[in-house]
């Protein structure tokens, strides 16, 4: 899997591409923006053809990492592949999904000013 | 591929997770042939494909520290509408019937069964020797 | 325009506890699942794309609906949550939504249209907001209109809670005696209000009165009197002397003899009163009528003539099994696995080989086409542990709703009755087939089922 970190108004962006299972999870959990419980990140799902029970529990645990669970980790353009992986697990009641980078941005900016 | 069995020994290695998964993804597209493009078959395949990973993670898992290498063995089997999968391993016994993760919590680990359950139609689980097999099948 | 349609669970928890074998989004109204109403309102407003939102699953609707094709527009699914609102809905679907003008019809309420209004032509000459609303629901429209309202333009609407059972009763009684003229309902007819789905088999003596709507795959059986106000589900058995009046009949339920069912709601074993939201489970799942615990199954002279059957088939096919099976077995053909069945009584269970036989060869071919596979559980049933007729024997230990050993009417066979009526051999109306039978069938007619569930084996697997 590569990821892409972008950054746009504050927020980190992380683009991820390719397979997030098993083996490449612990790549998105070792992050420096994951990492950052302050930081809050925009994960764009768009380009991930495959994602198991590992990828949802990295995701999941960053999310645990940010001072703000539900806000910290946002995540957006998921296609419908990993979508129904989430909605398995019931794991997208947990985040905020756009469909949409620069609104999950926007949202996330909305978040991140509001708890300063 | 009626009634045909295809097995694959695998090294119990996370890596090998994606060779076990494509298999099942080609073994899955064969049976459904021409409905592959429909969203009934790229939903069973890809439904085959996760449960397959999961499967394989969990043993990956749970492989022992041995002298000798551990592997996976996997074995597909397609009879009257129905792809079976049979995931050995000789790992120490374990139990398919895992709480569902509250997922209020925040839980990381705990959904690869909870997916297997869900996205197969009938799972079973038995301990032959010191074998654990897991056997997993989707109708058509 | 493009249209959104937004749940919550909460709106639709009373279902999940009415009727847990349906989605919420697939509550059937006149036969016809909840959400396709929508769609169909959603195209007569002129919507080209329709996505779903909702905070819980949507995997069961997602593979009933798929991708919208068989509409004619592009469907899509997405997650919300609980709390939000609808600016929130359109930021999470900022690229659904793009430049066009939005419908959003939030809340689990029944939309009352009438199909020959022009719908689309109101939607685009609206101002923005709100345009209809009940308690629970509310239809709302974004964006500028793109007409001006023509005088002459009138499109009638309303909104109705779908709230509880009482509600949901009164909605499927109204759409049934509206019926065509209003909606686009399933099902064919030469006579107004009274709609039959496919493989409908009425016997002669059966009375029908309007207006009705049956689903497909229904047996009525002698003096059977449906209607007025009748809705009928598909995989639906009502026996003899029997009477649905004013009521609704889930899909997979079989109404057992000498019933009368008036105002009520009968789904798989439970019986619902939509006034006072009562309702009563049978001891059965399917079976919705007052079983005895089937004696006569256990009866003796079943048992000697399925044992005697069983022993001519052992003698018919010793021969062929005894020179197939060890051909086989060298040759790799033939992989026999011991597994753990629900035995006939409860909490008991019975080791059993599952055989495998790959037929790529023509020995293998013949083996299987002739049954051979099930040649050992023929001693079974001489022992008396299993029925060479009887349910699908099920696996000890899977998670399934149909399985637990407290279902009364379970009798593991060599054969199924579903096999025997060439219906799938698993799933909800394999299992009506298989209690219908155990219910009626006796020891002679067993014998005439054997002989075809082996007809309908070997044809099957002579044209593998």
């Amino acid at each position: 899997m590569t990821i892409t970190e972008t950054s746009k108004i504050g927020i980190a962006i992380l683009s991820l591409y390719g397979t997030l299972d098993a083996l490449s999870a612990p790549e998105l959990r070792n992050n420096r923006s994951i990492i950052d419980p302050e930081k809050t990140v925009v994960i764009d799902l768009q380009q991930v053809d495959f994602i198991d029970s590992s990828g949802i529990g990295a995701i999941v645990s960053a999310s645990r990492q940010k001072r703000q669970p539900s806000g910290g980790i946002v995540l957006a353009c998921m296609n419908d592949r990993v979508r129904k992986v989430f909605e398995i697990t019931n794991a997208q009641k947990l985040f905020h999904i756009f469909d949409d980078t620069t609104a999950a941005v926007d949202f996330a900016s909305s978040r991140q000013s509001a708890s300063a | 591929m009626n009634n045909s069995n295809i097995t694959l020994t695998l090294p119990a290695e996370r890596l090998f997770a994606r060779v076990a998964r494509q298999t099942a993804s080609s073994v899955a597209d064969l049976v459904i042939g021409d409905d592959r493009h429909e969203p009934a078959g790229r939903d069973f395949s890809h439904a085959f494909e996760l449960a397959v990973s999961e499967a394989f993670t969990n043993s990956v898992t749970h492989a022992r520290e041995s002298a000798t290498p551990q592997v996976v063995k996997l074995t597909f089997f397609f009879e009257q509408r129905q792809l079976v999968v049979s995931v050995h391993d000789a790992n120490d016994p374990f139990t398919i019937e895992t709480p569902v993760p509250d997922i209020e919590s925040y839980p990381e680990n705990g959904f690869g069964l909870l997916i297997i359950r869900k996205v197969m139609d009938h799972v079973t689980y038995r301990r032959e020797g010191n074998y654990n097999i897991i056997s997993m099948s989707k109708t058509l | 325009m493009k249209t959104i349609l937004a749940f919550r669970e909460s709106e639709y928890a009373w279902v999940h506890e009415k009727f847990p074998c349906v989605h919420p989004l697939l509550l059937p109204l006149c036969n016809k699942p909840f959400i396709e109403f929508l769609i169909d309102f959603a195209i007569l407003a002129g919507s080209s794309a329709v996505r779903i939102l909702c905070d819980g699953g949507l995997g069961e609707v997602e593979r009933y609906c798929e991708d919208g094709s068989r509409w004619g527009i592009d469907l899509s699914y997405a997650s919300i949550h609980p709390d939000d609102s609808i600016h929130a809905m359109l930021g999470k679907n900022r690229k659904f939504c793009g430049e066009e003008r939005v419908m959003i019809v939030s809340g689990f309420s029944f939309i009352r249209y009438d199909k020959r209004y022009d719908y689309k032509s109101f939607v685009s000459s609206m101002p923005p907001g709100e345009w209809s609303t009940c308690p629970g629901g509310r239809i709302t429209l974004t964006g500028v209109p793109t007409k001006a309202v023509p005088d002459w333009l009138i499109a009638d609407l309303s909104l109705m809670p779908l709230d509880s059972m009482t509600s949901y009763y009164q909605a499927s009684m109204e759409t049934l005696k509206t019926g065509e003229s209003r909606y686009v309902l399933p099902g064919y007819g030469d006579e107004p209000e009274c709609a039959f789905g496919r493989n409908v088999v009425i016997s002669k003596s059966v009375e029908i009165r309007k207006p009705v709507s049956i689903g497909n795959n229904v047996q009525l059986l002698g003096n059977a009197i449906i209607g007025p106000s009748a809705i009928i589900g598909s995989n639906v058995i009502i026996d003899r002397e029997s009477s649905v009046e004013s009521s609704i009949v889930f899909d997979n339920t079989y109404i057992g003899e000498h019933l009368e069912i008036i105002g009520r709601i009968a789904s798989g074993n439970r019986l619902n009163d939509p006034k006072s939201g009562a309702s009563i489970a049978m001891e059965d799942p399917h079976l919705l009528s007052g079983i005895k615990k089937n004696r006569h199954l256990r009866s003796l002279p079943r048992k000697i003539v399925h044992a005697c059957v069983a022993l001519v088939i052992i003698a018919a096919f010793f021969i062929p099994f005894i020179i197939l099976w060890p051909l086989l077995k060298l040759g790799g053909h033939w992989k026999s696995s011991p597994a753990s069945f629900l035995a006939e009584r409860t909490d008991e269970t019975m080791p059993l080989a599952k055989v495998e036989v790959d037929a790529s060869g023509a020995a293998a071919a013949i083996a299987v086409a002739l049954s051979l596979d099930r040649y050992f559980r023929l001693f079974r049933v001489v022992t008396g542990q299993l029925a060479l007729i009887g349910s699908t024997p099920l696996l000890a230990g899977e998670s399934r709703p149909d399985a637990p050993a407290y279902v009364p009417a379970y009798l593991p066979g060599v054969f199924s009755y579903a096999e025997a009526e060439e219906w799938a051999a698993t799933g909800g109306d394999a299992t009506i087939v298989e209690r219908f039978h155990l219910a009626h069938s006796n020891p002679l007619t067993d014998i005439g089922l054997v002989i075809k569930a082996f007809i309908n084996r070997f044809q099957e697997k002579s044209t593998i």
